[in-house]
């Protein structure tokens, strides 16, 4: 059965007409081509599809597209605004979080939504938080490395904010 | 001279942030799945459901009327063409991409579909009827190698010249070869007097050890896409590690021109060893696109990588090894017995290097190495980190611990009496020019507090050594690096370079290796990677070949670069060639500092004044210069059956020591520390390089402790991610990463090859530990928290 539904991804409005039971990441990737999110094993399993729903990450090969209508969806492609790169991207690069970079922009969008929550996580929270998100090549060391300079960036940043 | 100029780098022992890393992180960087092309078709492959089994007939009628479908192919469609990964005159190619006549595991292609949907494909693989008759099979390699065994093979009759041939390799012409005892490979490498070496042993023992497979579980699952042009043009995406050899089996089996294969960059979502080869999956993808004349794609779902896409080897080994009293090893007898599944594929590799890639740890005055590859009816294997390397040295270093226990003698004095020298000559003639394992073992107990924590005796706490050694590429296919620069017009420079980025940051350390040589901006060096037709050949990112070769080919094209660069500022600028110096994006002279030009002045020189020269550089090496086969001569060819010839001309090598807590009652495992030691040369980027050490170290804490891809009745039992664990953030303890800086004399900036050591080094570290917290031996891996349980249950009976 096909139905049309209304999707806001990255602040854009997205009209689609689909068979109800297509997965939001199916959707993302092979109708509207945001391929930042991936698909490491479709079952929910490996977090390299998470995508951010209403600010919460959800495993978006989980979530059918019919049930995203009316949540405000965030990719890595919605991160930046024009050139400027999100504070959690760039502590990424700084701290050389990734190798191969296929589970990057699940992990940074995970990890901005651990510190929209908790501006100030202890690493054991960051470790946790990302536990949900496999990557198989970094050992992890650098992508909690990342989170806690993001979390002290944000808040200068924050700061720097409140005194202008 | 050579210490001053190492302390005087300015772009190398550095960590410049990755080149790449705004593509990642915006989810801009395209790996082959995320590739979509106008009027793309889309490949399913059916799979086999039994293990062993005749095929009567495959009926396809139904499934090429369904509308959508663009083409059906079987076996039969395709014929006889064979293809393997290590395909010598002795060892004949025994795979065809889709099974003829015959299956031989479970999940082997049949027939493939190309449809305009998935969905479609999907639905068209329901409609093919395919009558098998199923046949007796075998899963375990010692019950294969019994009388009257159902034969998996038989007799393999080449039919085709094979690689090796092709490639100008061997002495011989192809041959037929007879799997007899379902046998698929042999090797014997003998050194010095075994018998006497035991003869002279004050203590000698035998033990068994067994590694199962493990998944390289790179996270991109395997993905093709193929664009064939009406001009005979064939472009692929492919994820995978170095393009040449999928250039190669490509070109050979589709039967067009090798240059007609154009291989593009992508982004490659983790290889981790096991993407050097042609997937059968890639060359149906190609075939598809030349019959349709469309492009078409393939991406495999994690259950299809499971079944379909070799894991690790499966090993046996049987370690007989005598020592004298004082610990120093007289002699070793290896026996291996390689499970390589339904096809033969990299064994006769795997079974030599599981010898000379642990050659130069232990110096072994008598040693004998033999090896069989035996078929099952399991997916075939492959390489994975350290081909062969880590089985090995789990089975040594689990036997030395056990013979140090047996005499008394401590673990960490028993292994620095028997390592290596640096200077010291291996039997085959490869020097340890650079060799830092003496100083990585004894920084890494150092670090762990050996001394205090090896004499305590706390119950159910352990310590644990391992150790390991590693190519800086060999002579592979196709045999050499090459490299190019480029000024431009503005005074960037582009290297084009065959290195394929997967991962471990190639293109910014070949970056920092040009910007080093011009001493320019780190900014101003643009890498054109991973292309076949723009780049020259290169050799792979394969046996760790990246850096010391490729690596070096890129140095020499930057400094040939600089030699033209420097001849056109000389006349530009009146000075001699001595005199001047390169200095941030600037030549400028030694003694009237103010003449000077930039580099964007000399590429305006060039085409001015010279003719139009566009200053190219050009650079190139081999791994080791003095190997070669023309013509019928051959010099100092390493032979895989006999371990003679040479093999590389730098070795990494890393030492570990992990401490650990059991729970007796649960027997889970808690990694308290793990200090990883790696003598990579120089570290071009040091952040790089501490990045490759930790992410061998955490993969090798799951080979460790429960990573195992399990079979029952020859089918893959755990083919996801929750049944098949892999280490996520909350598994990793506190991990030291050393560096041993040993400066490799030919190496680029004195670099050799990094990590793949720490991976089995860290293994057989964290096995030791828990073994020693237990007082008890588990004789494979994984060290699963039910062996834990079960070797302390019987800790009376049991052996130590």
């Amino acid at each position: 059965m096909k139905q049309e539904i209304l999707l806001k991804i990255n602040g854009d409005e997205q009209e689609l007409f689909i068979h109800t039971n297509r997965t939001l990441l199916d959707v993302l990737r092979n109708d509207l081509h945001l391929t930042a999110a991936k698909e490491g094993c479709g079952l929910g399993e490996c977090g390299t599809c998470t995508v951010l729903m209403d600010g919460v990450p959800v495993k978006s090969c989980l979530v059918l597209a019919a049930e995203a209508e009316g949540k405000e969806i965030l990719t890595a492609e919605g991160l930046a605004r024009g050139s400027k790169l999100h504070p959690v991207q760039k502590v990424f690069i700084e701290n050389h979080a990734f190798q191969c970079g296929f589970c990057t922009p699940a992990m940074i969008l995970t990890a901005r939504a651990l510190l929209e929550k908790n501006p100030d996580p202890t690493e054991e929270e960051a470790r946790r938080t990302i536990s949900g998100n496999i990557c198989r090549c970094t050992g992890y060391e650098d992508i909690v490395s990342a989170i806690m300079s993001a979390s002290k960036e944000m808040k200068r940043t924050n700061d720097g904010n409140k005194d202008e | 001279m050579m210490a001053i100029k190492m302390n005087n780098f300015k772009y190398i022992k550095k960590s410049p942030m990755r080149t790449d890393g705004k593509m990642i992180v915006t989810g801009k960087a395209q790996y082959t799945a995320d590739i979509f092309l106008p009027g793309m078709l889309y490949v399913k492959i059916l799979g086999s459901p039994f293990a062993h089994a005749r095929i009567r007939k495959i009926n396809v009628e139904k499934a090429r009327k369904l509308s959508g479908v663009k083409a059906v192919i079987r076996g039969e469609d395709i014929g006889d063409k064979r293809f393997s990964f290590i395909d010598t005159p002795a060892y004949p190619a025994d795979q065809t991409p889709l099974a003829i006549d015959k299956v031989r595991f479970m999940g082997e292609g049949v027939a493939a579909v190309a449809a305009t949907t998935e969905a479609i494909a999907v639905k068209a693989l329901g409609l093919i009827d395919v009558e098998y008759e199923e046949l007796p099979a075998v899963f375990d390699p010692e019950e294969a190698m019994k009388e009257g065994a159902p034969e998996i093979h038989g007799r393999i009759e080449p039919n085709t010249t094979t690689a090796w041939e092709d490639f100008g390799i061997p002495r011989t012409k192809s041959r037929s070869y007879d799997a007899v005892h379902n046998i698929s490979n042999r090797v014997f490498i003998e050194n010095g007097d075994v018998e006497k070496g035991f003869a002279d042993a004050d203590y000698v023992r035998e033990d068994r050890f067994e590694v199962p497979s493990t998944a390289h579980a790179a996270l991109e699952p395997h993905a093709a896409i193929a664009d064939y042009q009406p001009t005979g043009k064939l472009d692929v995406w492919l994820s995978h590690m170095g393009y040449e050899h999928k250039r190669f089996w490509l070109s050979k089996l589709l039967d067009i021109p090798i240059s007609s294969v154009r291989v593009r960059k992508t982004y490659v979502g983790g290889a981790f060893g096991g993407k050097i080869s042609l997937f059968a999956f890639e060359f149906i993808t190609a075939l598809l696109s030349k019959i349709t004349l469309k492009p078409v794609k393939t991406v495999l779902t994690r259950e299809e990588v499971f079944f379909t896409c070799p894991s690790a080897r499966r090993m046996i080994i049987t370690l007989k090894t005598g020592v004298k009293r004082n610990g120093r090893i007289t002699a070793q007898h290896v026996k291996i017995i390689d499970d390589v599944g339904a096809y033969r594929r990299s064994s006769p590799t795997a079974l030599y290097l599981a010898h000379v890639f642990r050659n130069p740890i232990y110096d072994i005055p008598n040693i004998r190495h033999e090896g069989y590859g035996v078929y099952t009816n399991k997916i075939f294997t492959t390489a994975k980190r350290g081909h062969g390397l880590q089985q090995m040295v789990f089975a040594v270093e689990s036997q030395l611990d056990m013979i140090c226990d047996r005499l008394g003698i401590d673990k960490l004095e028993m292994r620095l009496k028997n390592l290596r020298k640096a200077g010291d000559i291996l039997p085959n003639g490869d020097k340890l020019r650079s060799y830092a394992l003496p100083e990585c073992l004894k920084a890494a107990a150092e670090k762990i507090d050996w001394k205090t924590k090896s004499k305590r005796k706390s119950s159910f706490k352990g310590l644990g050594i391992g150790t390991a050694s590693m190519f800086s590429g060999a002579h592979n296919y196709p045999f050499a690096s090459a490299a190019m620069t480029r000024l431009n017009p503005d005074g960037y420079v582009t290297l084009y370079t065959g290195q394929t980025e997967f991962g471990i940051g190639v293109d910014t350390v070949m970056a920092q290796i040009v910007a080093e040589v011009l001493q320019c901006p780190f900014d101003c060096v643009i890498v054109n990677s991973g292309d076949s037709e723009v780049s020259p050949h290169d050799i792979g990112n394969w046996l760790s070949a990246g850096m010391f070769v490729s690596g070096e080919a890129v140095r020499r094209a930057a400094s040939d670069l600089k030699n033209g660069m420097s001849k056109y500022a000389a006349e530009g600028l009146g000075v001699s060639e001595d005199d001047l110096e390169f200095v941030n994006g600037w030549i400028s002279s030694k003694s009237y500092p103010a003449k000077k030009l930039s580099f964007s002045a000399i590429s305006k020189y060039g085409i001015q004044m010279a003719g139009g020269d566009p200053l190219i550089g050009r650079g190139y090496t081999k791994c080791v210069p003095e190997v070669y086969f023309w013509n019928g001569k051959y010099n100092k060819t390493a032979s895989l059956t006999s371990g003679k010839g040479r093999f590389t001309e730098a070795y990494g090598l890393a030492a570990a020591i992990a401490e650990v807590e059991v729970d007796r009652e649960t027997g889970k495992v808690t990694l308290l520390r793990l200090v990883v030691a790696d003598d990579c040369g120089t570290p071009i980027n040091v952040k790089s390089v501490e990045g490759q050490i930790v992410s061998q170290a955490v993969m090798g804490i799951g080979d460790a402790l429960f990573e195992e891809v399990k079979f029952e009745k020859g089918i893959v039992m755990n083919p996801n991610f929750l049944e098949y664990l892999i280490p996520t953030a909350a598994d990793i303890p506190e991990i030291d990463s050393l560096i041993a800086d040993s400066y490799e004399p030919n190496g680029p900036f004195g670099a050799k090859e990094v990590g793949e050591t720490s991976r089995a080094a860290a293994i057989t570290a964290v096995a030791n530990a828990v073994c020693d917290a237990i007082g008890q031996r588990i004789f494979s891996l994984p060290l699963t928290s039910d062996k834990i349980r079960h070797a302390v249950a019987g800790k009376d009976g049991g052996q130590s």
